[in-house]
């Protein structure tokens, strides 16, 4: 059988044997898995998915539904990551009251904004306060289907319109009337949530499957990270979106929409872990360059880089590991020791480092090699190499187990380990921590030469810095050498496939969307590793409007594993 | 006056006999001795759970001595002064019978909602059951205009102790003027001030949020079991928001020992000591302003996260890596970076205990009148021990907890402390907890 078909349905099946596989591979016996969250992974559930908007999408839905220059006010729940992704944590959470009352803030000081908005506030609102239901159901049904994602019934509208009717009669002001009927669709679960909705007749393969509008959300979401415009409704209200051709033509305009960048970094800032800028603290004793502005320009380097490699450029997604194409500013220039841009859009100008430099990657940027809020005055190799087996190889690493004696691990003021590698091979000494220190250390170590915040050094603690590394078993020295291996890898590749369906759907994939995952990762292959060609079959694939297990299309099945076949051969 | 008081029930149910309580609300209100303000108005009891994260060191923190008057040991010495005001509770497990030891979380889950957790660990994870200080909400909160306050004092608003069941935590107030807006910001109603004129604006807000529960029977109707329950925890929101603007339209009742506080300035938020202590102290003096302006009566408090990234300005490693990887001295006995911050919390403590207790509430105290539940995720952080979790207990409940003592549980599950309090408090529980946590045996020692 292929290698990398059979190490990527290990993965995909059986994360945590895949780690103790690995464990064992290390030269250790036997780690019993102690993470709960591997211990219960059960593949994700299946069935309509209730997602919490998070911020950002929040923040759009507004814009996008009333025009610019709305403030939005109040304080958003933090996020949850749940297997790898926020996109599945959302389908998780809920609202806690202290969330509730903001919800309850923001509704009502956007629908006062928005009232006031000459595009958005009706001609017949003008009419004097006569309360005028025609006018209410009007304007109420028109920003309540695009706030729902899909029409409202003749209930909820008269629910809403009624709610308008009571608050124009209380304040004697029509206008107060209307804020209140926006007021009350903006604090609703159907905006706060998306919520999905099983289409009443099976598809034509008897599968249970989203509804239209319910498909619609889904795809503006992949591809944008915002609700669907009047377009894509309407659209999918007249069933477009259950013709091939229809559907490709409503993702192509999708795509070719500037909102497609933003889709982009959307999924990249989940897949990556960017929430975790929010708040990064650095020592600024021990890091003078760091600060909260350092942090936000290296997240926007990172998504600049890849948006240019991916989007602008349809680059190969492997290049991530080896561009030194990328984009500088200020505050960036003094940390990477280059010239500063002289000029640039909004400081920010297109870098490329020269061939001798230690930068090539996104692994060699800020925005990773930063990225980490539990350390504080330093750089830790285990973190920084479960950063890249998990969010970029999607290999999850088991938690410590709870019970382990820390007591071989020395401080780092002691004289005789100076280093980090020195440290943690002592740490390495004690076998029930060496199983999961072989997945994560190996590859952490080799990015020493990289400080906490991501400036270059040669020595720690004046031992220089051995940044030796073997990934796969192949041995390579430092960070650029890692990025290399990880270049020629087949498991990047298959690891954004899975994560960009799983952001699609809210869902973990399982062992029963393996068949449908193969050929997907199959086909990116063929298509160059672009991007955007991934996100094109995605979002037009049966997979992403299923219910049940992703499956494959009739008769491409058998056709990939013919081609596996003579590949293998 | 009847034998059948409250005390006379609860002191049955210490006997072993499952009587289910259950007693006007109004009751609450009334301290032990129906101690009153001069007004008239009953002084209500409060309730607040207060937490630290990387646990103690079990010789340098636990009392020798059992009973009243304990020895306090080097890390508790900061409450000296409040030592009769303060129990402490020793041998109370974690007990997981199976589960995982989920590190940093299942400690302070088990003490908090009775059940060991199933999924979590050092960066969060979910609670089998609501945390205390929800369920008590759920009871004495209603009267007030907020029903709860969950703060903490790191900058980040994910630090937070107070959960629903499932994964959503009830996100802290992180910064102390965004506090203040939401205590005595413009929808502050001063309690002392003679008139009231309802505000119809908020008649028009509770008409909205009536409204929403309308989308209920449709929404539930289209969803899994997993579902229901987040819509439902969702619609539980609406219900409180639209009790404490109920609470707005009726003019409130006068508290003695409620004086506004100045609006906090700017200040940097972050988790170093000194940052974060700064915020805890002007948060805290927030936090018992609204407790004596009758704002809420239930709190959450977090110091920092359990796996605590608390450090000293300039020092490269947080409490949290110190716990792990800083060697145990010879001759101390104990790691004295790590120490450091479990000294100083204690003292961050008392501080919390010094604010509350310096409110005049009738011939007593603030504090008296509350319950203050302090703990953390482990006994020793280092191997995170789950066995002898560190709890205190301060205050009297307005003479129905007796104070000062120190207990042992002879390991027994540490959830009997948060069903003592909840049978203090007047929840008609008699069990609590589930799996190896379950318990029917409060500790009638502290009952009065």
């Amino acid at each position: 059988m292929d290698r990398r078909l059979g190490k990527a349905i290990t993965r995909l099946a059986l994360p945590c044997c895949m780690a103790i596989a690995a464990i064992a591979l290390a030269g250790v016996d036997f780690v019993k898995p102690t993470s709960a969250a591997a211990a219960q992974d059960t593949g994700g559930s299946h069935g309509p998915a209730l997602r919490r908007l998070n911020e950002g999408q929040y923040l759009r839905s507004i814009e996008q539904v009333f025009g610019h220059g709305i403030r939005v006010p109040g304080r958003f729940a933090p996020p949850l990551r749940e297997q790898g992704l926020l996109a599945i944590g959302e389908a998780h959470v809920s609202v806690s009251p202290s969330g509730l009352e903001q919800y309850e803030l923001r509704a009502r000081e956007i629908a006062e904004q928005a009232l006031a908005l000459p595009g958005v506030r009706p001609n017949c609102a003008n009419q004097g306060n006569r309360f005028d239901r025609d006018c209410a159901e009007q304007f109420l049904g028109k920003y309540g289907r695009l706030l729902y994602r899909r029409s409202l019934d003749a209930a909820e509208l008269a629910g809403v319109v009624a709610v308008s009717q009571r608050a124009a009669a209380t304040s004697g002001d029509f206008g107060k009337g209307l804020q209140a009927g926006l007021s009350r669709l903006l604090v609703s679960p159907y905006f706060i949530f998306r919520l999905e909705r099983a289409a009443a007749a099976p598809d034509a393969m008897g599968r249970a499957v989203l509804d239209d509008t319910s498909l619609a959300t889904r795809i503006s979401f992949l591809l944008w990270d915002a609700p669907p415009d009047e377009e894509l409704l309407a659209a999918a209200e007249r069933g477009d979106l259950r013709e091939d051709a229809k559907l490709a033509a409503q993702v192509d305009r999708m795509m070719a929409s500037p909102r497609f960048e933003q889709g982009v970094r959307s999924f990249f800032f989940d897949m990556f872990g960017f929430d975790q800028f929010a708040g990064l603290v650095k020592d600024q004793a021990i890091f003078p360059k760091f600060n909260s502005e350092l942090a936000r320009d290296a997240q926007e380097q990172t998504l600049r880089t890849l948006v240019n490699l991916l989007v602008t450029e349809k680059g190969d997604y492997r290049d991530i590991f080896s561009t030194r194409k990328t984009f500088m500013n200020r505050g960036l220039a003094a940390l990477y020791k280059v010239p500063a841009p002289s000029a640039g859009v909004e400081g920010w100008a297109p870098y490329t480092f020269p061939d001798d430099s230690p930068r090539a990657g996104i692994l060699s940027l800020a925005g990773f090699l930063m990225l980490d809020p539990t350390h504080e005055g330093k750089s830790s190799p285990t973190i920084r190499g479960k950063a890249v087996r998990e969010l970029l190889l999607c290999q999850p690493v088991p938690a410590p187990p709870p019970n382990v004696n820390f007591s071989i691990v020395q401080d780092d003021s002691n004289p005789l380990l100076k280093t980090a590698r020195q440290r943690l091979i002592a740490h390495q000494e004690s076998p029930a921590c060496a199983g999961c220190h072989a997945l994560t250390d190996p590859i952490g170590l080799s990015l020493e030469n990289y400080d906490g915040v991501g400036a270059f050094r040669s020595h720690e603690h004046d031992a220089a810095i051995d940044a030796t590394g073997t990934f796969d078993g192949k041995p390579y020295v430092g960070l650029l050498g890692l990025s290399q291996r990880l270049r020629e890898s087949a498991d990047p590749p298959a690891c954004l496939v899975q994560r960009l369906f799983e952001y699609g759907s809210g869902r973990a994939v399982g062992a029963g969307d393996n068949a449908w995952l193969e050929t997907a990762i199959t086909r990116f292959e063929t298509d160059g590793f672009r991007l955007p060609a991934l996100m094109r079959r995605i979002a037009t694939s049966t997979a992403l409007r299923s219910l049940g297990p992703a499956l494959p299309e009739p008769g491409t099945q058998q056709a990939n594993l013919g081609m596996l076949y003579r590949r293998t051969k | 006056m009847s034998r059948w008081t409250r005390r006379n029930m609860l002191r049955g149910m210490a006997r072993g006999a499952a009587v289910a309580v259950s007693l006007p609300l109004l009751d609450l209100f009334l301290d032990g001795h129906g101690e009153a303000l001069a007004n008239g108005a009953p002084i209500p009891t409060r309730f607040g759970t207060w937490f630290w994260g990387c646990g103690v060191n079990t010789a340098r923190w636990f009392p020798s001595t059992l009973g009243k008057g304990y020895d306090l040991k080097p890390e508790l010495a900061p409450i000296a002064p409040w030592r009769d005001k303060v129990s402490v509770f020793s041998n109370f497990n974690c007990i997981l019978d199976g589960k995982p030891n989920l590190v940093h979380w299942s400690g302070v889950m088990a003490t908090l909602t009775g059940s060991a957790p199933l999924k979590g660990g050092v960066t969060g994870g979910s609670a089998e059951a609501p945390t205390l200080d929800c369920l008590i909400a759920d009871h004495i909160g209603r009267g007030t205009r907020f029903r709860s306050l969950e703060l903490a004092c790191t900058g980040q608003s994910g630090v937070s102790y107070s959960m629903r069941a499932g994964s959503t935590v009830n996100p802290s107030e992180v910064d102390p003027i965004q506090l203040y807006r939401r205590l005595f910001g413009p929808e502050f109603a001063d309690p002392n001030k003679a008139g009231f004129t309802p505000d119809p604006a908020i008649m028009v807000r509770e008409s909205v949020l009536s409204s929403v529960k309308d989308d209920r029977d449709t929404l539930m109707r289209s969803l899994g079991s997993a579902d229901r329950q987040r819509v439902d925890q969702y619609f539980t929101s609406v219900r409180q928001v639209e009790e404490q603007l109920g609470q707005m339209l009726q003019k409130p009742a006068p508290a003695e020992a409620c004086t506004i506080p100045k609006a906090p300035g700017q200040m940097t938020l972050g988790p170093t000591w000194d940052v974060a202590t700064r915020t805890h102290d002007v948060m805290a003096q927030l936090l018992v302003m609204a407790l004596a302006c009758n704002q809420t009566r239930v709190f959450s408090m977090a110091l920092s996260n359990a796996g605590s990234n608390l450090r000293k300005a300039g020092e490269p490693v947080s409490f949290h890596e110190l716990t792990h990887e800083e060697p145990v001295g010879e001759k101390l006995g104990y790691q004295p970076k790590a120490t450091f911050f479990i000294e100083r919390s204690m003292e961050t403590f008392a501080t919390m205990l010094k604010h509350l207790d310096g409110v005049r509430e009738g011939a007593s105290t603030l504090l008296d009148h509350s319950l203050i539940l302090a703990t953390s995720e482990s006994n020793f952080a280092k191997i995170h021990s789950v066995d002898n979790l560190p709890i205190l207990v301060a205050g009297s409940a307005g003479g129905r907890w007796k104070p000062g003592q120190h207990i042992s549980g002879n390991g027994d599950p540490s959830s009997r402390v948060g069903l003592t309090i909840q049978q203090v408090l007047g929840l008609p529980v008699t069990e609590w907890g589930s799996g190896a946590m379950q318990t029917s045996k409060p500790i009638s020692e502290v009952v009065s």
